[in-house]
């Protein structure tokens, strides 16, 4: 059986495990690989107004594999962590996905819920693999190969590859490489990563001689240690990792300046931005620079606004070691 | 303490009775208006959904108006509305405004905190008094939202336009100098006497049903009226959503008569999953509207909604496999109200056309309306 996984949205978190998964139940795996100029605009042109820059780039990448594969596979992520949720645009996803192909094209969708505890989670993997093997200790072998997998290519991330560089195992370039100026470049993976909504951003600031952090790579435990700080506890899972992430950079002076990258118009962002901007005036204001992505932005006033900023985190860079400098002299 | 809460639909009668009952000084936030919206609109966060800036919009105005502890319900759903008690507290306190937020959950592990808040808000009453006064409350709320079902059924009859509307004002007023369960039975009788007294004409029917976002569908205000509207363009209107579902969150809707898993049961061919808010309840309702015979289907969601976001990308599915048309209106500070009137005006035009030609030929009924 040929099973499509739509390169969109959590792909960019999960779509190595899912991938080896299936794969080690001996399905065909199609991926529909990185979203390109006609993906988007097929995507843009089948989902809603109103959704989400990362849903109508999957829905273009649903699209993209439609014709090519038996099945689409789809799962539902309801939480990933105790007590939290993801967006409910990943609740409705498998439901979207089956509303834009049609009843013709089975989608594959387990439900993952952590919530429900693990025995359920467990069952859901199970039965998933039972319609690719009949034998139990194969589904138990390929989830384990997964999950390592899958740990291996977090880990990647943590130590600073993006996430192409991530998949391959090695990367001629890291993220970081103690460059003279360092940015956190803070989102949810799937606008931190994609090259063509973010028209490469990582890469580009790589050859402007930035050093780039990104929220995988602001250890879990100073993350955490920020949320506990909230008055009120955020019940989102990545808006989690993008809040503890933001303040612990801003509290911890880990970086020269953010960039905060958000996907017009992204609910739970729209909300947690308002927390991250004030706590990090409150805090001693790392300098912050929101963009936010639409299928409309044009790469000229997105590259302008990045260069300013690189430049401006520059001067201020360069005044601060001047003084410091006549301060010893 | 000068205790305000938010206006939504006929929230201000139910919440001015508690605190009237208890003798707690209150201020009513001014009622909503273009200002409410420009001040929300400004001070509120560009993308937020519509209601947290409309409610902000409240509650600037209500401490302008001297009130200096804001009610707000709080939780922990995937929708954005648990969050919005915290977002509007920093909101207004970054613009200098000086209160205190008092955000109510009702969680079981933050049960202790609402009660040790409502303790507060209730100023030495007793408990016995602060039960008394909501369970009162709660059967005007009730009485309120079976007047106004009874008004969208009956508006489209009207023999001159407004004549209900008036009516039910008349009954808002009843009901909030009620002062007894007496008193209540009473009112009862003589405002749906006045209801069924508004002189009625004879007119063809058509049947709209709305769902949608809860706090759109009840604030009459902020949905450019499009209950009246409807009733106006002649149609018998249902809604799927009042006051007492919210108040009594037991998931049994009292007015409507049935249960919300009788709707998320028929939702679950499309949706087959809680996405939070009414995302799943306007897709079973839609189907139920469609069970029931109705024309057609207004869905309202708040500019940036996520629940209705993937309610109306799915509905088109709904829409085709049913046969029944569906509108979808997203409203926001910049929806025109003239354009909200055209497309319901051709909206229940194409309604009272489907049925007319179904009437003659059932064969155009299977054809998708869009």
């Amino acid at each position: 059986m040929k099973v499509g996984i739509p390169g969109g949205l959590l792909y960019y978190r999960y779509g190595r495990l899912w991938n080896s998964f299936l794969r080690a139940l001996g399905a065909e795996v199609v991926e529909s690989g990185e979203t390109t100029r006609s993906i988007l605009t097929s995507g843009v042109s089948k989902a809603e107004n109103e959704s989400c820059l990362p849903v109508k780039v999957f829905y273009g990448h649903v699209l993209a594999l439609k014709d090519e594969v038996d099945a689409l596979f789809v799962p539902r992520l309801v939480s990933v962590k105790k007590r939290t949720h993801t967006c409910p645009k990943m609740l409705g996803l498998p439901d979207m996905a089956r509303a834009a192909v049609g009843d013709a094209l089975p989608v594959i969708s387990p439900t993952i819920d952590f919530q429900s505890g693990l025995w359920h989670n467990y069952r859901a993997v199970y039965s998933l693999g039972r319609l690719f093997s009949s034998n139990p200790m194969r589904i138990i072998g390929a989830g384990i190969t997964a999950w390592r997998d899958h740990r291996l290519y977090l880990e990647r991330l943590t130590l600073g590859l993006d996430h192409k560089g991530a998949l391959k195992g090695e990367s001629d370039r890291m993220l970081c490489e103690g460059r003279e100026l360092r940015i956190g470049v803070i989102g949810h993976h799937y606008n931190v990563y994609d090259t063509f909504t973010t028209m490469s951003l990582l890469e580009r600031l790589g050859s402007m001689g930035v050093d780039v952090v990104t929220a995988d790579m602001v250890p879990e435990k100073m993350r955490d240690e920020e949320l506990k700080r909230l008055p009120k506890d955020i019940y989102w899972s990545y808006e989690q990792e993008v809040a503890g992430a933001i303040l612990a950079c801003t509290r911890r002076k880990l970086v020269d300046g953010i960039i905060f990258m958000i996907s017009f118009p992204c609910g739970p962002d729209s909300i947690v931005r308002v927390l991250c901007e004030q706590e990090n005036k409150a805090m001693g204001n790392v300098p912050m620079l929101t963009l936010i992505m639409d299928e409309h932005t044009g790469e000229g006033g997105f590259l302008t606004r990045i260069e300013a900023f690189v430049d401006m985190l520059r001067r201020k860079k360069n005044r601060v070691e001047a003084a410091l400098e006549k301060v010893a002299v | 303490m000068k205790i305000s809460w938010p206006h939504m639909g006929s929230l201000e009668f139910v919440m001015g009775s508690v605190f009237e009952e208890m003798g707690v000084e209150y201020v009513l936030p001014p009622p909503n208006s273009q200002r409410t919206l420009e001040l929300g609109a400004r001070h509120g966060p560009e993308f937020a959904c519509f209601p947290l800036k409309t409610t902000l919009g409240n509650f600037i105005e209500a401490i302008e108006n001297g009130a200096d502890t804001l009610i707000m319900v709080a939780g922990r759903g995937p929708c954005r509305f648990g969050f919005y008690a915290e977002t509007q507290r920093r909101i207004l306190a970054d613009a200098g405004y000086e209160f205190e937020m008092v955000p109510l959950e009702f969680e079981p592990s933050k049960i202790p905190a609402t009660l040790r808040r409502l303790n507060r808000l209730k100023q030495g009453k007793s408990w016995i008094s602060l039960y008394r006064a909501i369970k009162f409350a709660l059967s005007k709320a009730y009485l309120i939202d079976r007047l106004e079902r009874q008004v969208l059924h009956q508006r489209y009859l009207d023999r001159e336009r407004g004549a209900t509307t008036a009516a039910m004002k008349r009954c808002y007023d009843l009901v909030w100098d009620a002062g007894t369960y007496a008193d209540l039975a009473r009112v009862e009788e003589e405002a749906f006497a006045l209801l069924h007294s508004v002189p009625r004409g004879e007119r063809e029917e058509i049947k709209i049903g709305i769902v949608g976002e809860f706090y759109l569908v009840l604030e009459p205000f902020f949905n450019l009226n499009v209950e009246e509207q409807l009733g106006d363009l002649g149609a018998f209107v249902e809604r799927n959503i009042y006051l007492t579902d919210w108040l009594r969150p037991s998931g049994e809707r009292p007015v409507l008569g049935h249960h919300e898993h009788a709707s998320e049961r028929l939702a679950n061919p499309y949706l087959t999953h809680k996405v939070g808010g009414e995302g799943i309840f306007s897709i079973g309702d839609t189907v139920l509207y469609n069970r029931l015979g109705f024309d057609g289907v207004v869905q309202l969601m708040p500019f940036t909604c996520m629940p209705e976001t993937i309610a109306k990308s799915i509905l088109p599915l709904v829409s085709r496999d049913l046969g029944i048309p569906v509108l979808s209106l997203v409203i926001d500070e910049m929806t025109g109200r003239a354009g909200v009137a055209t497309r319901l005006e051709a909206f229940t035009d194409l309604a009272r056309f489907r049925r007319r030609a179904s009437g003659r030929d059932p064969q155009l009924t299977l054809q998708p309306a869009f």
